[in-house]
């Protein structure tokens, strides 16, 4: 085996606000190989698009984001690297976000054509006519109809799911080795979001990149992802393979979670598992696992915080109940 | 603890209009913009709900349901159709016939973060219907307040608190406490979960079941999670481009949809099982303007099935199966009204 394409060691992003210390990220690791697709789960709120974003080491100066642990990218570590180092050969290049709301994130007063161009010309990967060629071949491979005669367009002439379709065309002109997707069929409706779904799995097939897909919603985990990470408060509550994580859930989180949303051909009327209780707050969080408030099985060892314990093949939970087998 | 039993009672006729507390007849709402064109809203809508049933009506964004539930709250008039309420036209209700209306019917929007007012406490939000038509003394009032927020799971002493001061979960509760303060007979609920966390949704889905069994109510549930939609209700319309393509008992409209559009949008799904396979081609393209729908069936565009009778004449509802299932398909007027009908895959 190669070196993973992503290794990620006990990252903690802490916000300084005035109220007090918001622990946003606190101690995830993660590990991806290449072409590896990575679902990363949770509620608003549990830090998982915090964690991308210190990925990209883009943290808001406000409130200075402090960054600790370490991140490492094809073995390169990132968090020592300058901020211009993370600008020209980082950020759009090797790792490139799609985001989620294509309706804000594309900039309504300039052309199609010239905003997917930004990123080549940016990077300096094409210019002058070969830029043109470069913009019309990216616009194709998400599957525009004739790029060609629409590079002069303004993103308000093209539809919701069309627009998500140019911005993973900008996220994806200068071959990153990892993309960020960050909840990116959320604004979109049912059917549209099934293109989506199948043109990110077409693009990773095509170019080997690996995805980190950040959603709350485990259906599109489960279309898309060939591991999952379940993030809870914070932290990383379980990860593994999608199959085990799904039929064997570990931790007692991720099987409420499972349980407490209605599926296809389920039971008609009856009353859903709901989680009694509410995530905690990130200035303010309990005492060793931070589920335990809200856990049926809790018990005095969850006063600490509890290891991640193997409870299968490329599978961990954070639980004491895994810990003791 | 509450009970578990299954919410709804056993699916009245659809087409027996006297058991029906709601009756939209043929209703269309047009919007007028003048050089731009007309917006074909909601185009002969045609719908009944059953007394202490849930009615969802489904469909993406767009395609009228919120419409739907504005004329029936009369918060818009409908350009041509009757709307019914237990047997009564309330189409050009006003004055004191309109505030009588208005008692009966209540509605729990979307996000609980729009719909109250950020300025009032709990208690003065949830008293505001209730002194919109009565008068009771203070102590009185503040009984009711009390009674609701109990009834939706919140301590009496919320009355005092704003609403910055309480979650999401916590705000749609007190948005369903409002809607109930006057104990009306039928909820419109618009996406009443889909602004909240997955284990929140939950909680307030349950709450919703409950209330719905305690007080008899009746339910018109507009949503775009087919999920959801499947397991609350107990007759389902599927709303494409203002008309209705689709509607039935929600376990026959699930089980053996009729419409391409229907099978199109539950193929669409993702599953929260990792062997479920999602179509490699989904549904093409997107749904047309509401100003420039396509004339006949306005899914020829985007159907498999199309043929040419598609594109010139709007198919009518057709029964699709028992007990009022029907649908608007070209592809069911040559088969046998009572079997399932068969679409070549």
């Amino acid at each position: 085996m190669t070196a993973p394409l992503l290794e990620v060691e006990n990252l903690r992003t802490h916000l300084h606000l005035r109220r007090g210390v918001v622990r946003a990220v606190d101690g995830v690791s993660l590990r991806m190989q290449e072409g590896e697709t990575l679902g990363l789960v949770g509620e608003s709120g549990s830090g998982k698009t915090m964690t991308s974003l210190s990925l990209l080491r883009l943290l808001p100066k406000e409130g200075g984001g402090v960054l600790q642990g370490s991140i490492r990218l094809d073995g390169r570590e990132l968090t020592t690297l300058s901020e211009a180092e993370m600008a020209k050969e980082i950020r759009g290049r090797r790792i490139a976000m799609i985001a989620q709301d294509p309706m804000t994130s594309l900039n309504p007063v300039f052309s199609i054509g010239d905003q997917v161009g930004a990123p080549f010309r940016y990077h300096e990967v094409a210019r002058g006519p070969a830029l043109r060629e470069a913009v019309v071949e990216v616009l194709r491979r998400v599957r525009i109809p004739s790029p060609e005669k629409r590079l002069r367009d303004y993103p308000h002439q093209f539809s919701g799911g069309q627009r998500q379709r140019i911005v993973t065309a900008m996220a994806i002109a200068c071959t990153p080795r990892l993309l960020l997707a960050d909840e990116p069929t959320t604004a979109l409706d049912v059917t549209i979001q099934a293109q989506i779904i199948a043109l990110l799995r077409r693009i990773q097939e095509e170019s080997g990149a690996g995805i980190i897909l950040i959603t709350h919603d485990l259906g599109v985990a489960a279309s898309l992802c060939a591991r999952i990470a379940v993030m809870y408060a914070g932290r990383i509550v379980e990860q593994g393979p999608v199959r085990e994580v799904y039929r064997r859930p570990a931790h007692p989180y991720t099987r409420a979670l499972l349980s407490a949303v209605p599926r296809l051909g389920g039971q008609r009327g009856q009353r859903l598992a709901a989680i009694p209780g509410q995530p905690p707050n990130l200035l303010d969080l309990p005492k060793g696992c931070r589920f335990a408030p809200r856990c049926p099985h809790r018990m005095p060892a969850c006063e600490e915080y509890p290891p991640d314990a193997p409870v299968g093949p490329g599978h961990s939970a954070a639980c004491w109940l895994a810990a003791k087998g | 603890m509450r009970r578990s039993a299954p919410v709804t009672a056993p699916p009245a006729g659809w087409r027996r209009r006297d058991r029906a507390m709601l009756t939209l007849d043929g209703v269309t709402k047009h919007y007028d913009l003048g050089r731009r064109g007309l917006v074909r809203a909601v185009e002969n809508v045609s719908l009944a709900v059953p007394a202490g049933e849930t009615v969802a009506l489904v469909g993406e964004s767009g395609c009228g349901k919120t419409t739907i539930a504005k004329l029936v709250l009369l918060l818009e008039r409908p350009t041509g159709g009757t709307i019914a309420f237990e047997g009564q036209d309330i189409t050009a209700l006003r004055g004191a016939g309109l505030r009588a209306y208005r008692r009966q019917v209540q509605a729990v929007f979307q996000d609980p973060y729009a719909s109250l007012n950020p300025r009032l406490r709990i208690g003065s939000i949830i008293a505001e219907p209730i002194l919109a038509h009565e008068r009771p003394g203070r102590a009185a009032l503040r009984r009711r307040v009390e009674e609701v927020l109990e009834v939706v799971g919140l301590p009496p002493t919320a009355a005092r608190l704003y609403p910055h001061e309480f979650s999401g979960g916590q705000r749609q509760r007190i948005a369903i406490a409002r809607a109930l303060a006057l104990r009306p007979r039928l909820l419109v609920l618009d996406e009443p979960v889909s602004a909240l966390d997955v284990s929140i949704r939950a909680q307030v889905l349950n709450l919703l079941l409950d209330i719905q069994r305690e007080f008899g109510l009746t339910y018109l549930l507009i949503a775009h999670d087919l999920a959801l939609v499947e397991h609350v209700s107990s007759r389902v319309a599927v709303v494409y481009l203002g008309g209705v393509a689709e509607s039935g008992p929600t376990e026959q409209v699930f089980a053996a949809p009729a419409h391409p559009y229907t099978r199109a949008l539950l193929a669409a799904v993702p599953q929260p099982d990792p062997d479920h396979k999602l179509p490699e081609a989904p549904a093409l393209g997107e749904a047309a303007s509401a100003l420039d729908p396509p004339a006949g069936c306005r899914f020829h565009p985007r159907c498999p099935h199309a043929m040419p009778v598609c594109k010139v004449a709007a198919p009518p509802a057709l029964a699709a199966g028992g007990d009022g299932h029907s649908a608007a398909c070209h592809l069911l007027a040559a088969q046998p009204a009572a079997a399932t009908p068969r679409i070549p895959a």
